[in-house]
């Protein structure tokens, strides 16, 4: 059988496949594009991409290949090449299966909207650029896909464009993905100028590379998928609608950062100094969005923060050299968190609105189907034993438990992950449990199978997608066998405790108590003082250099003071001195004639 | 230096200062500028008895034509101050100031 024919071939019919309704109205006038139609064509797309894949776990057939290449400069190639390898096979049907779950959630979600046809073109343009930078062997396709990522987010992120506020986080979130990217150019001017190549399977070396290009690409990584210091976009961009959280900002955009690292990752396994900067700033990352989570009231900005927290999480791994896991993570994650998130946009429909989970309640009675899913999702991120999240969470903290690695980063981790079960545990007592608190009884109604079946197919995955992959892909690198009691039920004892702490917390909602403002709340709420220190200050500060260099110092004292200006100044003190002379007198005129021949006399 | 030398340069010095640092009225100024014509025409006249030439000696002579016309007009133009301001005091000689 020709694999390597039937791979190639049915990725590019599912690359076809997903092109298909963009470009059909631009054919003919009369095919116009609908829902129904992109989500059926996704649909299709998933159902095709399943060869590959099956191909790769059956004979592990990879491939690369080029299709044309930009012929402008002479010694330098840029060939169109795709790489179909284990990331890329596993990526694409979990992605298509996320995709047409929550298209198919969109039609129910977006119904009310005029420009439903634009939202799904943008859903799908966005879907395209994201197949782009993962199928890509290319620095520059990479880029192309990175780039259309972006935008997209930008345009989906503003998609209520009257709202202040979703404006506001769009542009947010195209800044700082803008940082992230002059790292991703710095790399790839790097690599062009260096190696003589933008093909990332040409630039594995045995030798040690200088940190300029991966301190570039950790910079990417940084900005794109929202490790401590490049943030704050996250959590502002859940001002978009719930269908593009679920897509961009949970499975797939937001990991694109991560897989870029994975990719290249030949080219930090020899350099330390790398490995061990992903290692602590993926450890912030998780522990700082664990900390934010545990005050947020808004059910769309608590799952924000635990993406940001699990993007941590898959840093972390990164550092430990174990690309693989970090890919392994990703894919579970996707079910889980598109899950979460399509199950809060249920919730908020029903609930006409409302996001404080403050004020829901007792929902398990009106939305059994909708709240039993928010409990799979919430238990498989804490990683509760053999659901999707713990084949990738648990192998991950034992092979950081049994490395040789940053206590601190050690730590910080676990510290993490029992902050994660403690606001999912949160997040799922005061949404579902007691007596409900909205202000107005709502009339909830979870009885579409548009809203139903994306969610249980997703549970679905969630449930089994961890022992699917685990038991179909071969690990690179042997995972750790022996380890002391202690540490191999490390992940689930913080876990537990975790749980324990939440239940803890909502005995205090049951008594009443007042949380009273201290110092650890104002950190949490206030998201770590970052937002406004950082918007604030250093936009002012680069405001004044700019202006103390430009207007005080250039226009200002150079052009005014050392030119006209500083010479009639000079002028002025000289004529002052001798205005007294000139005082229209014949007196001073004779003294002054004296004087002249005097000195002429004692000079000759 | 010669002790004529000496009489008539400190001679005509004194009166140059004279002339620059007079104080109240105009006609010290003009009387000074009289003395340095005086000392002047003294010097130019000893100057071809000492060299024995002949043909300077009609310099002198010019020399007083001159400053007689300038004489006439500083008194001319005492006298005009004098008919504008009632007196020659110089700190009427103010058109200039501002």
């Amino acid at each position: 059988m020709e694999t390597t024919l039937l791979l190639n071939t049915f990725t590019f019919l599912t690359l076809m496949i997903i092109l298909t309704p963009t470009l059909l109205p631009l054919l003919s006038n009369k095919l116009q594009n609908s829902p129904t139609i992109t989500t059926r064509a996704v649909k299709t797309a998933f159902l095709t991409s399943l060869v590959p894949m099956m191909l790769f776990a059956h004979s592990g057939t990879e491939n690369i290949t080029s299709y044309w290449e930009w012929k402008i400069i002479t010694n330098f190639k840029i060939p169109f090449s795709f790489k179909i390898d284990q990331y890329s096979t596993m990526f694409l049907p979990i992605a298509l299966f996320v995709t047409w779950s929550i298209l198919q959630f969109a039609t129910w979600y977006m119904a009310s909207d005029p420009h439903i046809t634009k939202f799904f073109s943008y859903l799908l343009m966005f879907l395209i650029a994201m197949l782009t930078l993962t199928i890509a062997n290319n620095m520059f396709l990479l880029f192309i896909g990175w780039e259309g990522v972006g935008i997209m987010s930008f345009l989906l992120i503003g998609w209520w464009q009257g709202r202040a506020e979703a404006n506001t986080a769009a542009l947010q979130a195209v800044l700082y993905n803008r940082i992230g990217d002059i790292g991703l150019i710095l790399s790839m001017a790097w690599l062009a100028s260096t190696t003589n190549t933008w093909e990332i399977h040409q630039t594995s070396t045995t030798t040690q590379l200088p940190m300029l290009p991966l301190l570039g690409l950790i910079l990417a990584a940084t900005g794109k998928s929202a490790q401590f210091g490049l943030h704050p976009w996250l959590p502002a961009a859940m001002e978009g609608p719930t269908p593009v959280s679920a897509l961009l900002h949970s499975s797939t955009m937001v990991v694109a950062g991560i897989f870029l690292l994975i990719r290249i990752h030949p080219m930090l396994t020899t350099n330390q100094t790398a490995l061990n900067t992903c290692l602590c700033l993926g450890a912030l990352s998780t522990l700082f969005a664990a900390i934010c989570a545990l005050t947020q009231n808004d059910i769309k900005k608590i799952i924000a923060f635990s993406t940001s927290s699990q993007l941590g999480l898959m840093m972390v791994t990164i550092g430990l050299n174990l690309p693989q896991l970090a890919f392994l993570h990703i894919s579970t994650h996707a079910f889980f968190k598109a899950m979460l998130f399509l199950c809060s946009g249920s919730i908020i429909h029903n609930l006409n609105g409302e996001q404080d989970i403050r004020k829901m309640g007792g929902l398990q009675k009106t939305l059994p189907m909708t709240t039993t899913c928010l409990t799979i999702g919430n238990l498989a991120l804490m990683g509760t034993p053999f659901l999707a999240g713990f084949y990738s969470k648990d192998i991950i903290i034992e092979n950081l438990n049994t490395s040789y690695l940053n206590t601190w980063a050690l730590l910080l981790t676990l510290l993490a992950t029992s902050f994660t079960a403690t606001y999912s545990l949160r997040m799922t007592i005061l949404v579902q449990t007691n007596f409900p608190r909205t202000s107005v009884t709502p009339a909830v109604n979870e009885n579409n199978p548009t809203i139903t079946s994306p969610i249980l197919r997703l549970a679905l995955g969630s449930i089994l997608a961890g022992m699917l992959i685990t038991s179909y892909l071969l690990p690179t690198k042997t995972p750790p066998m022996t380890m002391p009691t202690l540490t191999k039920t490390a992940a689930i004892t913080v876990t537990i405790l975790g749980i324990i702490l939440a239940l803890e917390l909502q005995n205090m909602t049951h008594t009443l108590t007042q949380p009273k403002p201290n110092t650890y709340l104002n950190f949490s709420s206030t998201l770590g003082y970052f937002n406004p220190l950082m918007h604030r200050l250093s936009s002012t500060g680069l405001l004044n250099h700019g202006q103390k260099i430009a207007s005080h110092l250039v226009d200002l004292s150079w052009y005014k003071k050392m030119g006209p200006e500083g010479l009639a100044i000079l002028q002025l003190m000289a004529t002052k001195t001798s205005t007294t002379l000139h005082s229209g007198l014949i007196k001073a005129y004779l003294g002054s004639f004296a004087l002249s021949a005097l000195i002429i006399l004692l000079s000759t | 230096m010669a002790i004529t030398h000496l009489s008539f340069y400190s001679a005509f010095t004194l009166s140059s200062l004279g002339l620059a640092f007079h104080r109240t009225h105009l006609v010290s100024a003009l009387l000074c500028l009289e003395s340095m014509m005086l000392s002047m025409y003294m010097a130019l006249s000893i100057w071809p008895a000492e060299n024995q030439a002949a043909s300077s000696t009609l310099m002198p002579i010019l020399m007083l034509t001159f400053s007689a016309c300038e004489a006439s007009t500083g008194l001319a133009t005492l006298v005009a101050s004098t008919r504008t301001h009632g007196s020659d005091h110089l700190h009427t000689l103010n058109m200039l100031q501002c």
